[in-house]
């Protein structure tokens, strides 16, 4: 029976209706279904993006002023020495934060892949900063890290490293930072590689051991291998979310405002002072097309590179 | 099975709605809601903002349901008598202090034609709005006695081509409390009390041990950073701008105030980080322990009330670099009307009803606001007059007759200005940069700055 004898068994239909073949009315569905989310999409990011892009060739006061500035403010982004010290620093963050998460959520992974209730437990507490505001994870930290008084301070003291200030001194602050986002970011990136993990056959392990390979053998020629798409997309999320600060500027909006001596003012960050606070509204619409486009260039790069995340396989 | 039992299941599982009727729903509803967004929504909020006589929006940190219930109620009480007395009503709209001043809120609102009626801004952000265009002129709402009733000092900043754009609603000036128990626990007094910068970095170093610093300097970069570091500038005879309209950062004054700042954090006396929300903020920080010395404005004596109220304190005023003069910074908020508001004839009228009218009202108004919501100097003659006695007595009398006769307004400057003069303080002090080369390159960005600049006059 066909879906055309059951359209017949139920009346007739007006003709222009009766045109449609099954594979058009499935193809239109399949579109219809897919219009909620791509106008969602479109809206609240295509057109945002478009908007910033084009701010980017304007003089914009804040206060409805607009005047066409061409390549003025791309111009203006060369010769700024804030410019490229926010570039530096997002690509120090970045450098830092991404095999930082991977290391750190493989491991957790690793760690925990086994089911069973305690894994279970370790888990939940692995991931659990993720429930936690990241504005409440930035002043608990700053808390923690007060020079003389704050816990971490205290715990260091008899080492002679009390007097660390990790967010007053220029050469420690991006490394608290990038710490506090690893904190923050790892159980996430845990969750990932777990199902990674679990979608490795169990048959490659015990053949491998039965031919004499130890744990390290066993993860550097079946683990790390079969992982790679789960790794391609670690690496490239992880990139996006460093280059783009996205958990970054909650943090360092709390606890260093970009501070000290912009040591931790990423190009997001500076965006944001640009247009917020000095009204500059077209300049950080010019910073943020060229985050967007070292952003594309990287990610298509890896795409490239990977093929798509497939690597070798099909 | 065949496509009939495959659609019957499906229809049974989604309770008899088929996949035709839920897309042509689907397609309705998210239509009618995306004709309601796009067209409908807006239009029905944008009605409130037109419709003449509807409320006008005053945006604030304070009320309602503000932090400090003194405060709050100040604000309450001056525009329910307000309403009660006109019929343009106003509505007080309360942001939270860290979202009006380092958000999002205020920019975007005006940047998209939607900016309170009235606000309230501090000298730092004046440039950044009169420039834009949206501060109403006050001027013709203000009676020529009022205008002669404001310290000329405190209402010029507000002033462009002699015309009020914004009425002061106190005057804060900064000063240094000492935590007692601390300068006892080192063996100091109220005669060790710091007069030159070299004896301030001298005591701090006494103060500090293994729990505590010496004194505190803001080291947050920002607006109010660059306000605690002016004095100590200016009494050198540095100063940002020149009479030239150059740059005068580059200068000895400059640098050894740099170098001041740099010197207490490099001997360990002064922290890198603060307590609570910064180093305005003195209960958790002169408060707890932390700090024995602290660089705050008057309304530390209200904070300290409220806040450690057990905690013996004295004040000070700012001590001076080897033959320089004593000045200190005085801050503060003024009322402001949005000139594009939906009634800014009314909105005017407000501001000057409630801060700078002769009526006696309005001059109770401000000395309520000063002694009774805050611990502030009044920056009206008669305000201070009214005071009487609060200002005559305990700190309140101290800030009065030491600090505040040495007080020069806090400068107005762009943005731009701010962040430059900001990097310099940031570079050194928790930089290490070499003072006087910060100073060199903070003037050549200054100069850069100045010499295509156009707005009103830095001051």
């Amino acid at each position: 029976m066909t879906l055309q004898q059951t359209d017949t068994a139920a009346g007739p239909r007006p003709a222009a209706r009766r045109r449609l073949s099954f594979r058009t009315r499935e193809k239109i569905a399949g579109y219809l279904f897919v219009l909620p989310d791509a106008l969602g999409l479109l809206v609240f990011v295509g057109l945002p993006m478009l908007l910033a892009l084009g701010l980017g060739f304007f003089e914009v006061d804040g206060f409805g002023g607009y005047r066409f500035a061409g390549l003025a403010n791309y111009r203006r982004m060369w010769a700024d020495p804030l410019f490229w010290q926010s570039l530096g620093a997002t690509l120090l963050y970045a450098a830092m934060l991404v095999p930082s998460l991977y290391v750190s959520g493989l491991g957790l992974a690793l760690l925990v892949e086994r089911t069973n209730a305690w894994n279970g437990v370790l888990r939940a507490i692995f991931f659990l900063p993720q429930m936690v505001s990241l504005v409440v994870v930035a002043l608990i930290w700053k808390m923690l890290t007060v020079e003389k008084i704050g816990a971490i301070s205290r715990a260091l003291s008899p080492l002679g490293l009390g007097g660390i200030s990790f967010l007053g001194n220029p050469d420690w602050a991006m490394f608290a930072v990038v710490f506090v986002s690893v904190w923050f970011l790892m159980g996430f990136y845990m969750l990932i590689f777990l199902g990674g993990l679990q979608d490795i056959p169990k048959e490659y392990y015990e053949a491998a051991r039965i031919d004499g390979a130890g744990p390290l053998s066993s993860f550097w020629f079946i683990t790390l291998p079969l992982l790679r798409p789960t790794s391609f997309f670690v690496l490239l999320v992880s990139l996006v979310t460093a280059v783009a600060g996205g958990a970054a500027f909650d943090l360092i909006y709390v606890m260093t405002k970009g501070g000290p001596a912009n040591s931790t003012s990423l190009l997001i960050f500076y965006a944001y002072q640009q247009a917020f606070q000095y009204n500059s509204f077209g300049y950080a619409g010019a910073i943020a097309s060229i985050l967007v486009a070292v952003l594309l260039l990287v990610t298509l790069v890896m795409f490239l590179l990977t093929r798509g995340g497939r690597f070798q396989y099909e | 099975m065949t496509t009939d039992d495959s659609s019957s299941s499906v229809r049974r599982r989604m309770g008899g709605l088929t996949r035709r009727r839920l897309l042509t729903q689907g397609t309705a509803f998210g239509a009618a809601g995306l004709v309601g967004g796009v067209t409908g929504f807006p239009f029905i909020n944008r009605l409130s903002a037109r419709a003449q006589g509807a409320p006008l929006k005053f945006w604030q940190f304070y009320a309602p349901g503000g932090n400090v219930e003194s405060q709050s109620q100040w604000f309450e009480k001056t525009v329910a008598d307000w309403n009660a007395s006109h019929e343009q009503q106003i509505e007080l709209e309360y942001l939270p202090n860290a979202d009006y001043m380092d958000g999002t809120r205020l920019p975007t609102a005006f940047a998209s034609g939607e900016g309170p009626d009235l606000f309230i801004i501090s000298p730092g952000d004046f440039l950044r709005y009169y420039n834009g265009g949206v501060l109403l002129d006050l001027t013709p709402f203000i009676e020529d006695a009022a205008k002669s009733d404001f310290s000329e000092s405190v209402i010029a900043n507000r002033m462009v081509d002699g015309k009020i754009f914004g009425i002061p609603m106190e005057v804060e000036p900064m000063a240094m409390y000492y935590s007692i128990p601390a300068f006892e626990e080192a063996g100091l007094n109220e005669n060790d009390v710091p007069q030159t910068w070299d004896q301030l970095l001298d005591v701090a170093q006494k103060l500090t041990n293994d729990q505590r610093y010496g004194v505190l300097f803001d080291v947050t970069p920002g607006y109010y950073q660059n306000f605690t570091w002016y004095p100590f500038m200016w009494q050198g005879g540095g100063d940002i701008q020149g009479a030239d309209g150059q740059s005068s950062f580059n200068s000895p004054a400059v640098i050894q105030a740099l170098k001041l700042w740099q010197d207490a954090v490099n001997m360990g006396a002064a922290p890198r980080q603060v307590l609570g929300g910064g180093g305005f903020d003195i209960v958790p920080n002169l408060g707890s322990g932390y700090v024995a010395m602290q660089n705050v404005g008057i309304w530390g004596i209200a904070a300290l009330r409220d806040g450690a109220p057990d905690l013996p304190y004295g004040v000070f005023k700012l001590p001076v670099p080897q033959g320089g003069k004593y000045v200190t910074v005085g801050g503060g908020w003024a009322f402001v009307a949005n000139a594009r508001g939906a009634n800014p004839e009314a909105a005017g009228e407000f501001c000057a009803w409630a801060l700078a009218s002769m009526s006696p009202d309005s001059v109770q108004r401000v000395t309520d606001w000063c002694t009774v919501a805050k611990s502030d100097m009044p920056p009206r003659a008669s305000a201070l007059e009214a005071g009487g006695a609060a200002y005559q007595e305990g700190m309140m009398g101290v800030f009065s007759r030491e600090i505040y006769p040495g007080t020069r307004a806090e400068p107005r400057v762009p943005p731009e200005v701010y962040k430059i003069v900001s990097d310099a303080i940031q570079a050194t002090m928790l930089g290490g940069q070499d003072p006087a080369a910060a100073a060199a390159a903070a003037s050549d960005q200054l100069n850069a700055f100045l010499s295509g600049y156009s707005g009103a006059p830095v001051l």
